[in-house]
C-alpha cells in the first residue's frame, strides 16, 4: 500500500512538473480521437440515413383475381397469412383492386387521359417490407413458386442492390477511417510520451542505478499515460458529444438528414473511446520505456569476432 | 565478496574494454582501480553492476555469478551494491532528502523505517541540516556527499565508486575519502576507480592497476605508481576528470 501510494505520488508530481509535455500528450490523444469518435458519429448518420432510405416497400406480387383462372375465395387472405410468417418479411400489407384503383389515380392525377382505364383490369396485389433488403431475392423465389395465384412479382432490386452497397461502402469507409485516426491516437501518444521518457531518462537510470525493479520505474509513467490518455479522451467524447447536440438543433429542420443516433449509441462508444485512450497511454508508455530500461541491463548481447577474443 | 574469472568485455565495432581480468576482493577490502583513460576501470564497475554484460568470463558478488543473473533479478544485485559517480546523478528536483529517501522507497521500506535511517545517514555525511534543500543550492562536494549517503543509505555490502572526488578540489576530495574510509571501516566492501594520485597515495590500500585493458599490477597497500612496473604510455595520469 505504502508502495502504491508512492507510485501514485510519483505519478502526479511528474504529472504536475512536466505540464507542458503533458499538455501535447493530452492534445494528441484529444485531436486523434476526436476524429475518430466523429467519424464514428458520421458512419452511425450514414447507417441510419441509408436505413430509413430503404424504408418503405421492397417488394410488390401482383394477384390474380379471385374466382378467376381458377384463384378460389380467400386465396388471397391465405397468401397473405402465409407470407407475414415469413422470418424475411417484416411487413405485409394487402392492396384490394380498389386501393389500387386509388393509388393509380392518384399517380396519374396530372394526366386525365391515362385515367381512362377500366378499374377492374387493375390487379389486387401485396406489398412486402422486408426485415433485410439483401434477402429479397430469396423471397422473391418463394413467391414465384406459387404462380397459379401470383400474377407477377415486382421487386426494387437494383435499388435495394446499389442502396446496400453503398451503405455497405459508407459503413467500411466510416470504420476504416476510424481505424486509422485510432491507430495515429497510439502512435501520437507512444511519440509524445517517449519524449517525455527522453527527457528524464537520467531519471530512470538512477532509479535503475539503486535497484528500482522496471515495474517499479514503468508504473508511474503508465499511470501518467493512463491518465493523459483518460483527458483526452474524456475531453475527445465531450467534444463529439457536445458537436453532435448543436448539430442536431440545427439538423432538425432538415427534414431529409435523421439526426435520431440514441444516446445510447454515445454512451457505449464514449466509453469504449476512454478505454482506447486510457489503453493508448498505457501501450505509449510501456513501448517507450522498454529500450531504456532494457539498456540499462547491459542491452543485447553484442555479437563479437572470434578473432578479438583470441589471446594476443 | 567479488571474484571475477577471465573477464573479457568486448564493445560493439570491436573495442576491447575488459580482456581477461582475474581479481579477488574480500569482504571489507578498500581496493583502488587506477589507470589511464580507456583502461577499462569504469568498464569493470559497469559490469559489477550488470550496466554492461561481459562477453567471456564469470563474475561472482556476494557468492552469486552475476553474469547469468535474469534481467528481473538485476535490481536485487544492485540493491546489494552502493554506486557513487564523479557526476554524483542526483535528480535534480528532489530534495536532499528526498534523493537519499528515494533509494529506500524503490525497495518499499515503510515511511517509519525511511525517515530515520534517512535521518541517520544525512548526520553521518554531515549534510543533517540540508535534508529540504536542492542539488543545485548545494556544493560539489556536498553534492558527492548526497550520492554517497544515497549509495549507503540501505547498508550496501558493497560500494562501487567511479571517479568521486574527479570534480573536486582536494581539499574537498579529502573530505570525501574520509567518508569512504569511515564507511569501509564499518565492513562494507569499497572499490573505487581513479586518478587521483595523492589520494591512492595517501591512503595505502590496495591497488589494482589497469593498462591497455589489462590488469597489469596488483599490490597490497600500493601507490598509484610504482618504479617497478612503469606505465607502457608513458603519459600523464594527473586526475583530469575524463573517463572512457
Amino acid at each position: 500500500m505504502n508502495r502504491l501510494g508512492f507510485l501514485a505520488r510519483e505519478a502526479l508530481i511528474n504529472l504536475r512538473r512536466n505540464l507542458l509535455v503533458v499538455l501535447g500528450a493530452v492534445l494528441a490523444v484529444f485531436i486523434s480521437l476526436s476524429l475518430a469518435f466523429g467519424a464514428l458519429v458520421v458512419n452511425e448518420l450514414l447507417r441510419i440515413n441509408t436505413l430509413a432510405w430503404q424504408d418503405g416497400t421492397h417488394i410488390i406480387a401482383f394477384l390474380y383475381d379471385e374466382g378467376q383462372d381458377g384463384v378460389a375465395t380467400g386465396a388471397h387472405a391465405a397468401l397473405l397469412d402465409e407470407v407475414s410468417g415469413w422470418q424475411e418479411v417484416a411487413n405485409v400489407r394487402y392492396f384490394d383492386k380498389a386501393a389500387a384503383w386509388a393509388e393509380y389515380q392518384e399517380m396519374f392525377a396530372d394526366r386525365p387521359e391515362q385515367l381512362n382505364i377500366d378499374p377492374s383490369v387493375l390487379p389486387a396485389s401485396i406489398r412486402i417490407e422486408l426485415t433485410d433488403i439483401d434477402l429479397y431475392q430469396d423471397v422473391q423465389f418463394r413467391l414465384a413458386s406459387q404462380s397459379q395465384l401470383i400474377r407477377r412479382v415486382a421487386t426494387f432490386g437494383e435499388q435495394i442492390e446499389q442502396l446496400s452497397s453503398l451503405s455497405t461502402v459508407l459503413n467500411l469507409l466510416g470504420l476504416g477511417l476510424a481505424l486509422v485516426l485510432g491507430a495515429s491516437a497510439v502512435i501520437l501518444i507512444a511519440n509524445t510520451i517517449r519524449m517525455a521518457i527522453y527527457a528524464r531518462r537520467d531519471e530512470v537510470s538512477i532509479m535503475k542505478l539503486v535497484g528500482a525493479s522496471n515495474w517499479f520505474i514503468r508504473v508511474p509513467f503508465i499511470l501518467e499515460g493512463m491518465i493523459e490518455g483518460l483527458i483526452g479522451a474524456g475531453l475527445a467524447v465531450a467534444t463529439v458529444w457536445v458537436a453532435f447536440r448543436n448539430l442536431r438543433t440545427i439538423g432538425d429542420s432538415i427534414e431529409i438528414v435523421s439526426f435520431g443516433i440514441p444516446n445510447r449509441f454515445f454512451l457505449t462508444w464514449g466509453i469504449v473511446i476512454l478505454l482506447f485512450g486510457a489503453a493508448a497511454g498505457v501501450l505509449g508508455s510501456v513501448l517507450g520505456l522498454s529500450r531504456y530500461l532494457r539498456d540499462e541491463d547491459g542491452g543485447r548481447p553484442v555479437m563479437v569476432d572470434r578473432r578479438v577474443l583470441e589471446p594476443t | 565478496m567479488i571474484r571475477l574469472r577471465d573477464v573479457t568485455k568486448v564493445y560493439e565495432g570491436g573495442t576491447v574494454a575488459v580482456r581477461d581480468v582475474n581479481l579477488d576482493i574480500q569482504k571489507g577490502e578498500f581496493v583502488f582501480l587506477v589507470g589511464p583513460s580507456g583502461s577499462g576501470k569504469s568498464t569493470l564497475i559497469r559490469l559489477l553492476l550488470r550496466q554492461d554484460t561481459v562477453t567471456r568470463g564469470v563474475i561472482w558478488v556476494a557468492g552469486k555469478d552475476i553474469t547469468q543473473l535474469p534481467a528481473w533479478k538485476i535490481p536485487f544485485l544492485r540493491r546489494s551494491v552502493g554506486t557513487v559517480f564523479q557526476d554524483f546523478k542526483l535528480l535534480p528536483n528532489k530534495t536532499v532528502g528526498e534523493n537519499v529517501s528515494f533509494a529506500l522507497e524503490v525497495l518499499g521500506r515503510p515511511r517509519s523505517v525511511v525517515g530515520p535511517q534517512v535521518k541517520q545517514v544525512l548526520e553521518l555525511v554531515g549534510l543533517n541540516d540540508k535534508g529540504d534543500r536542492y542539488p543545485r543550492q548545494l556544493s560539489g562536494g556536498e553534492q558527492q556527499r548526497v550520492s554517497i549517503a544515497r549509495a549507503f543509505v540501505n547498508r550496501p555490502p558493497i560500494l562501487l565508486c567511479d571517479e568521486p572526488t574527479g570534480n573536486l578540489d582536494p581539499a574537498t576530495s579529502v573530505g570525501i575519502m574520509r567518508l569512504l574510509d569511515r564507511i569501509n571501516r564499518s565492513g562494507a566492501t569499497v572499490v573505487m576507480a581513479t586518478h587521483d594520485h595523492a589520494i591512492v597515495d595517501a591512503m595505502q590500500r590496495r591497488v589494482v592497476q589497469l593498462d591497455n585493458s589489462r590488469v597489469i599490477r596488483d599490490e597490497m597497500a600500493g601507490r598509484y605508481e610504482t618504479g617497478e612496473i612503469p606505465f607502457q604510455n608513458g603519459g600523464r595520469h594527473n586526475g583530469d576528470g575524463a573517463e572512457e
